[in-house]
């Protein structure tokens, strides 16, 4: 794939001459590095699972944190460069409570899915003499944004460093997602409940997990039409794990 | 501020380039951003909104285009059980009585309120971005803000616009981890903590009453009767106060709204009362 790579993977905004943003594809091939994130849409809503690599036993496993709320109906599990996606997250819950300012009403879950993709795209603008200093690189992460719409029902969104989002029912992302990706398009059905989401969830991310799947090395988080976004407690994931 | 000067080009459609394939994200972040609101595109912004939009008492707002709505009562005190806030509901313009039905006390959250006396379009607008501000404090911190914490965000808020003619006069209550807490926010960025405030043209009616019955142990029911009656009694003798009394009593567990009374009824209510402590 890299055979012809010459000078044109130095800066972010020139195109090979076969029209390629080398910049770009590193960005997306940093997610394959990260950590596998799986998300699933069923009619009663979303559910979120991430598996978290604990490297240490003096790890605090709570202060790795790889779904974060967004707003109180939308959530976004991610995967490659955390601090990337903690810059992209913020962006997004300025974006949504802005919405809410000005329309009164909660932001849909496409137009949050294009605010963050805005801003993913802005790396390398701006000349010189701009006042505002620019981003040198794309984010090295990609997000699974779900929530609830009060129109749309429950979404799931994937967007990458290209500033590419599409809309899926169901996707996983980082180092596990070929073999991850495949399993949910063997089980997964339009017609889950929301428990059977969290099973085929877990039971996928259990399959491509390195290290044996508990109740410390992953996070999961649903998105309903009531309740909105959860994280769910430990020992809720742990009914979860003994279910599989 | 003064780099604005000049620099602004004032177009109110531009926050959402009518017409265009979606919303002006960028300019809509700025809102967010303390001294980057849309001003007139004058020489002296400061001035022009000063001799333009002030809000003024009696009539020395005659020569302004615009005239604020303006003329309240409203009180909220600390007191064992928790905080009572309490407020009238008429909106004038001079001798006009402009609204009967104005919602003076602000949900800002399901655990703090603000109240509405000055500039009603000012009060409602920067307590609406306090609110956005404080669930971006959530988000970010994972726990509710303090009530000294989104006073102060207010007062800064204000303190970034003095000057420009903004006209607000507020108290923010709430219960959070220390407990239950006032704050008075005005304006020209004054904040105060204490245990009893009343903003507003009946302020000195409702302090009057208040001062004379409120004690720390009142209470439920005796509070929530002297918020009433602070409120009644203010609406008898400013003609800027009236309408519909608004009582909401703020608890461990979020605010509760009370009531809402007209206060015509109050004066029955009063008359009687009255009567039979005379007979």
């Amino acid at each position: 794939m890299y055979l012809t790579r010459s000078e044109y993977d130095r800066g972010v905004s020139t195109f090979s001459p076969e029209g390629r943003l080398f910049q770009v594809e590193y960005a997306i091939e940093a997610i394959k590095l990260g950590s596998t994130a799986i998300g699933i849409t069923c009619p009663s809503g979303v559910v979120l699972a991430v598996e978290k690599r604990l490297s240490s036993k003096l790890l605090v496993g709570e202060s790795v944190e790889k779904i974060m709320e967004v707003d109180s109906h939308i959530g976004a599990a991610m995967s490659g460069l955390v601090a990337d996606a903690r810059t992209l997250v913020d962006h997004a819950r300025v974006e949504a409570q802005n919405h809410r300012f000005t329309y009164d009403e909660a932001i849909g879950v496409e137009a949050l899915t294009q605010g963050v993709c805005d801003l993913a795209l802005s790396f390398g603008e701006g000349d010189e003499g701009d006042k505002k200093k620019r981003m040198s690189r794309p984010f090295g992460v990609a997000l699974l944004l779900a929530g609830w719409d009060d129109l749309a029902g429950p979404q799931l969104f994937f967007s990458d460093p290209s500033g590419t989002f599409v809309k899926y029912k169901a996707k996983a992302i980082g180092a596990g997602s070929e073999g991850a990706q495949s399993n949910l398009s063997e089980s997964y059905s339009s017609t889950l409940t929301l428990q059977e989401a969290e099973d085929l969830a877990l039971s996928t991310l259990k399959q491509v997990m390195e290290e044996k799947i508990n109740v410390d090395n992953v996070e999961l988080a649903t998105v309903t039409k009531d309740s909105g976004f959860k994280i769910k407690k430990k020992e809720e994931v742990k009914a979860v794990l003994e279910r599989l | 501020m003064t780099s604005f000067v000049g620099e602004t080009s004032f177009n109110p459609n531009s926050l959402l380039e009518i017409g265009s394939r979606k919303p002006n994200f960028q300019l809509a972040n700025d809102l967010v951003d303390d001294g980057n609101f849309l001003i007139p595109n004058v020489q002296d912004p400061a001035f022009f909104c000063r001799t333009n939009f002030a809000s003024a008492s009696g009539d020395k707002d005659k020569e302004q285009l615009v005239k604020f709505a303006k003329g309240t009562t409203t009180l909220a005190f600390k007191f064992n059980e928790g905080i009572i806030v309490s407020v009238d509901s008429r909106s004038t313009m001079g001798a006009y009585i402009a609204s009967q039905t104005v919602k003076k006390i602000i949900e800002i959250n399901p655990f703090l309120l603000g109240t509405m006396a000055g500039g009603a379009a000012d009060c409602s607008y920067w307590e609406r971005n306090l609110g956005m501000q404080c669930r971006l404090y959530e988000l970010r911190n994972k726990k509710r803000i303090s009530v000294a914490a989104a006073s102060k965000l207010l007062a800064n808020t204000m303190n970034s616009y003095r000057g420009y003619g903004l006209s607000m006069g507020t108290m923010v209550t709430g219960w959070d981890e220390t407990g239950p807490q006032l704050y008075y926010v005005d304006n020209d960025a004054t904040r105060l903590h204490d245990n009893l405030f009343s903003v507003g043209s009946g302020s000195t009616y409702a302090y009057g009453v208040l001062d004379t019955f409120y004690r720390p142990d009142l209470t439920v029911d005796e509070a929530i009767d002297l918020g009433k009656r602070a409120i009644y009694h203010a609406t008898h003798r400013d003609a800027y106060s009236g309408g519909i009394n608004n009582l909401y009593h703020v608890q461990a567990d979020g605010w509760k709204k009370i009531h809402s009374i007209d206060v015509n009824e109050l004066h029955y209510e009063f008359r009687d009362e009255k009567n039979e402590m005379v007979a």
